[in-house]
């Protein structure tokens, strides 16, 4: 008899798994909440460090995971604990029993107005990095004007490494994604005048040293270090940003006509709903709790339950995808294990 | 009747006689010494306000109002209210009919103090007259009052509960002592009094304890202990008072027309302090009442623990309570004695030594930049035009959306003003005054004077509670007018100036601690929601309002410490299940939300909001 | 490139030299005072930075490397307003932090 393997969440975490599953000859089920499937990629442009098309990413996972059981704008309703298995109500009707269960529900943006001083939803310029990314994608927005820009910001750790947002942790990705979206913005608008505002900046990944020398040296991006505290509007509606630059100890003043503000990770609203309904245990840092953080970190401290992608942390879409094959490989050993 | 004795004295009323001349010249020594502690002009105003016919009669009501009948007490709770008048009323009502006994039955005996106390001992009833039993049975009838009320009091330390209080104070041992003796009194007089009663005469409730008595007991061996057990109870009373919380009883007689002549606190311990930290009865009513009482730790802070310490001049204590303190100012809104905790702590932080302090001389008072009418301005027939100086303030600042909704509303009401902070501004001192530096507030009170002066306004728009408050009470801006934004909403709304739509969304109001509790701004608020959809109440509200926990108030409390007070403050907010969150102060505003599960706005987004079309005449 | 400071005798800072007792008192007062992560914060928002200079990055950093004389005159400015507190990104309490200094360093010495 084949397992049942319910991968909720059909990011490219969920679909990275599903097309192993399929490969190790199982037959995996997603759910996905929205939709369509891929997730936050979904709704992204170009991926760093070498600009690929996201949409080819996605393409890619979907393609490959097509001959599993899907099921869109389908959430979860509630979950029963049997004696060695779960029963997993669906809100399309269907219940599914089954042994094993890959967590794979990603993260979700900060909400960035929670933010007040920066203004988000209040000024008439002032957008986050998934707006940036959807005008990129050809999605028109009042906030940004297509025809000319001067001065264009970017706030880094917008919701990440903050008590006051309720998050401490770094969100990982943000500095990157604005390194790649300033060079994007630039080559979109090669007069403008682009700033990154940033407290540290955290270039871990492989060619993102080089990126960043790309940007400075190719694209004349520049760099401030000092978090931007305040912000507001002249009367021609543009943005003043203030921040210190604190490298030169001064406090320092610009005019923008946008503002982007790198909005960071949060775990997901129905990751962290499911996650109660398990119940599965949430970490300090807001993100589920991996039974260990170095052997481990695939595998939830309950019995058939696997993790994998950005509902543990942040991550990268490389790094993801590698946890997605790992979570695989993990379950197909189980399941192995089980008979 | 006649007396018992032709002396008219017996050793037991020793005990009684020396613990009152103890105390009253104890109170009085005090009281001089306060009133002493006043400077100069205040104790001229104390004085003169005795002799003023209407502070006069307002101290008369108020002392029988507050310190008798404690009618603070029973719109609070009408079981705590009834525990304390009974004992308070009744206790003074025996006195005086006491008195009044001997006045009619032995008036050569007036001038001993103690025989209205022990009168039944010294006299034998000879007939009984209408007079007579009435007498007897008023003093009975008192007694039985006092005793109920001592019952009550038995009763709430075991289940304070039942009184509407979840906790109480920790009492101190000679609190315990004071106690103690005070509960024994009135027990020990019944005794004393039903062992006399077929002597001296009694009425329903000594009389008939007697017959009980006497049925089992010989009773008159018993007379005398009883007698100087009562005695005991009342001097030990008498002797400990000064050092027990039962010292508010004297010290809130001089309290409140000291506060009727409009004395306020000037020094952090002597004079009007003095007089407060004394008259605290250390009920403990300030504990549940304190926004931080959610946390445990905390209870200790509270303003009865603050008194207790400066009567015993721990200062390590004093200053971290004094530090911790959220200057929300609710303990002083439902202490029923008055005593304003806020203001007390504000003090003691006054006294502390700083090394470094701030001079304000270099920052110019520039108004220059400060332009009026930039905009179109349509003042409607019949109005006069007035400048309007909008002063965001620095909270405003680092929430910008409410600022934007400001000039909004300007805008739609066709007003001329001017954004007097729009590229930042200089504090108002508020701040600066709460950590008690008067000073260093002082001058930055004068800056901003020099320039709204400056810049020829006729009225002063705020939209931070914390700047609106020491605008009211510390600025002196020759007849421009302040007013909060919520005001000034409230008049557009009332004048047809600004017509809002409606709809059925259910807004409850958060009412700022500085904006209601601190300038009395109710109303004006709950207007102008009422006039754009359905306004439901928090469960605490109005002067009861609980802080939002980002209070600037607090010099000592970190941000991971403020946590659980703004989800019990929110708790509050969403009894009724309201769509939108309203309040009209920045801080609120960005400190409820961090953890709301709805909405949270200030009063100005609400209404520009709502406002669709601008009228204009 | 810039570093603000040149490499002279002068101006270098020696933390062999830096006694720093009376900044482990301030710790010990204010524990928090080692978070900062010097993101500047703090000092854009201040309203009393365009008189004196206030920075409370500055201030922290500049006690820790023994530049008092620098600290007295940005704080001179300071008017205790809280948005150093309210925008700080790991919720050091600044205000308190402020009073802290004032009381327990002396311009004199």
């Amino acid at each position: 008899m084949k397992e049942n393997i319910l991968i909720i969440g059909g990011g490219i975490a969920g679909l990275e798994a599903a097309a192993m599953l399929l490969r190790l000859g199982h037959s995996p089920i997603i759910i996905e909440k929205s939709d369509r499937l891929g997730g936050h990629v979904a709704s992204w442009h170009k991926l760093f460090p070498d600009m690929t098309p996201a949409k080819d990413v996605v393409d890619r996972l979907t393609a490959e995971a097509s001959g599993a059981n899907i099921f869109l704008n389908t959430e979860i309703s509630f979950v029963n604990k049997l004696t060695d298995s779960y029963n997993i109500m669906l809100s399309n009707g269907i219940s599914i029993i089954t042994k094993v269960i890959l967590v794979t529900m990603g993260f979700s943006l900060f909400d960035a107005a929670k933010k007040e001083e920066y203004g988000y939803g209040v000024y008439d310029h002032v957008v986050t990095n998934r707006d940036l990314e959807q005008w990129f994608n050809g999605k028109d927005d009042p906030r940004i004007d297509n025809s000319a820009m001067n001065a264009v910001g970017f706030v880094h750790c917008v919701g990440s490494r903050d008590e006051k947002a309720k998050n401490s942790q770094c969100s990982k990705v943000c500095c990157i994604t604005a390194v790649k979206q300033a060079i994007e913005v630039k080559q979109k608008f090669p007069d403008a005048s682009v700033y990154c505002f940033y407290m540290d900046l955290r270039m871990f990944g492989k060619k993102f040293e080089d990126f960043y020398i790309s940007a400075q040296r190719d694209y004349g991006i520049r760099f401030i270090r000092g978090r931007v505290s305040e912000v507001s509007e002249n009367i021609e509606g543009r943005v003043v940003v203030k921040a210190e630059d604190t490298l030169s100890g001064k406090p320092l003043k610009v005019t923008l006509d946008l503002l982007v503000l790198m909005a960071g990770m949060v775990c997901g609203d129905s990751c962290t709903k499911v996650a109660g309904m398990i119940p599965l245990p949430v970490d300090s840092d807001g993100f589920l709790k991996s039974k260990d953080n170095i052997f481990d970190v695939m595998e939830s401290p309950k019995e058939g339950i696997f993790y994998a992608g950005a509902c543990t942390g942040p991550k990268t879409v490389p790094e993801t995808l590698a946890e997605a094959r790992a979570a695989a490989l993990d379950i197909h050993l189980y399941i192995n294990g089980l008979e | 009747m006649r007396e018992r004795f032709l002396t008219g004295y017996n050793d037991f009323v020793l005990p009684f006689s020396l613990g009152l001349i103890f105390i009253i010249s104890y109170c009085v020594v005090g009281m001089i010494r306060i009133l002493h502690q006043l400077p100069a002009e205040d104790r001229k105003r104390f004085f003169i306000s005795l002799v003023t016919p209407a502070t006069m009669w307002k101290n008369i009501k108020d002392i029988f109002l507050k310190c008798l009948i404690h009618v603070d007490i029973w719109k609070r709770n009408k079981l705590l209210g009834y525990m304390h008048s009974s004992i308070a009323f009744g206790w003074f009502m025996l006195i005086v009919v006491g008195h009044i006994e001997v006045f009619l039955y032995t008036p050569h005996r007036v001038k001993l103090f103690y025989y209205p106390i022990f009168f039944r001992y010294f006299v034998a009833e000879t007939e009984s007259t209408m007079r007579g039993s009435l007498i007897f049975f008023l003093m009975d009838l008192f007694l039985l009052i006092v005793l109920s009320g001592i019952a009550l009091a038995i009763i709430k330390r075991v289940r304070s509960v039942m009184f509407g209080m979840r906790r109480t104070t920790n009492p101190s041992f000679f609190d315990l002592v004071g106690q103690y003796s005070l509960w024994a009194i009135f027990p020990l007089r019944l005794l004393a009094e039903a062992f006399t009663a077929d002597i001296s005469g009694g009425s329903f409730l000594t009389k008939s304890l007697n017959y009980v008595f006497t049925s089992f007991l010989s009773n008159h061996a018993n007379m005398l202990p009883a007698w100087w057990a009562y005695s005991c109870a009342l001097g030990i009373f008498f002797f400990v008072l000064p050092f027990t919380r039962y010292m508010h009883i004297p010290t809130e007689i001089l309290l409140i027309p000291m506060r009727n002549a409009g004395i306020k606190i000037r020094n952090a311990r002597k004079g009007f302090a003095k007089a407060e930290v004394y008259s605290c009865p250390s009920c403990g009513l300030c504990i549940d009442a304190c926004p931080m009482g959610v946390m445990k730790a905390n209870i200790k802070d509270t303003t009865v623990y603050l008194n207790r310490q400066i009567r015993r001049r721990n200062e390590a204590r004093i200053e971290e309570i004094s530090d911790k303190c959220l200057l929300c100012g609710k303990c002083t809104a439902i202490c029923p004695v008055g005593v304003e905790g806020d203001k007390l702590r504000i003090a003691q932080r006054s006294i502390r030594k700083y090394n470094l302090n701030p001079d304000y001389s270099n920052i110019p008072a520039d108004a220059s930049g400060i332009e009026f009418a930039a905009h179109e301005v349509t003042a409607p027939s019949g109005r006069a035009r007035e400048k309007i100086l909008y002063f965001a303030g620095c909270m405003t600042a680092l929430t910008p959306v409410i600022s934007k909704a400001m000039e909004s509303i300007l805008k739609k009401a066709g007003a001329d003003y001017a954004f007097m902070d729009r590229d930042g501004g200089i504090c108002c001192g508020r701040p600066m005054f709460m950590s008690g530096r008067f000073d260093a507030a002082r001058m930055l009170v004068e800056k901003n004077t020099e320039i709204i002066k400056a810049s020829g306004a006729d009225v002063l728009l705020l939209s931070c509670p914390i700047c609106y408050k020491i605008f009211r009470e510390k600025y002196h801006l020759d007849g421009i007018r302040i007013i909060h934004h919520t005001e000034y909403i409230a008049g557009l709304i009332a004048d047809g100036i600004l017509k809002p739509s409606s709809d059925d969304t259910k807004y409850v109001y958060h009412d700022p601690c500085e904006l209601g509790r601190g300038c009395g701004v109710y109303e004006a608020p709950r207007e102008v929601i009422k006039s754009v959809g359905t306004l439901v109440e928090a469960q605490k509200n109005r002067k009861e309002s609980i802080c939002c926990g980002g209070s600037l108030g607090s010099l000592t409390l970190g941000f991971d410490k403020r946590r659980a007070m703004t989800e019990n403050a929110l708790a509050n907010l969403v009894t009724e299940s309201p769509d939108i969150i309203v309040t009209a102060c920045p801080l609120c505003r960005s400190t409820f939300n961090r953890y709301s599960d709805r909405p949270v706005e200030d009063i100005a987004e609400t209404i520009d909001r709502k406002i669709t079309k601008t009228v204009k005449s | 490139m810039d570093f603000g400071f040149k490499i002279s005798p002068s101006s270098a800072i020696n933390l062999d030299k830096i006694d720093l007792t009376m900044f482990e008192k301030l710790h010990e007062m204010e524990p928090d005072v080692y978070k900062c992560i010097a993101c500047g914060s703090c000092s854009a928002t201040c309203p009393a930075a365009r008189y004196s200079g206030m920075s409370m990055r500055k201030v922290i950093l500049d006690l820790q490397r023994g530049r008092e004389k620098e600290v007295f005159s940005m704080m001179k400015n300071c008017m205790l307003c809280g948005k150093c507190t309210m925008v700080c990104p790991r919720g050091i309490n600044t205000r308190h932090l402020i009073l802290s200094i004032s009381k327990l360093y002396c311009e004199t010495k």
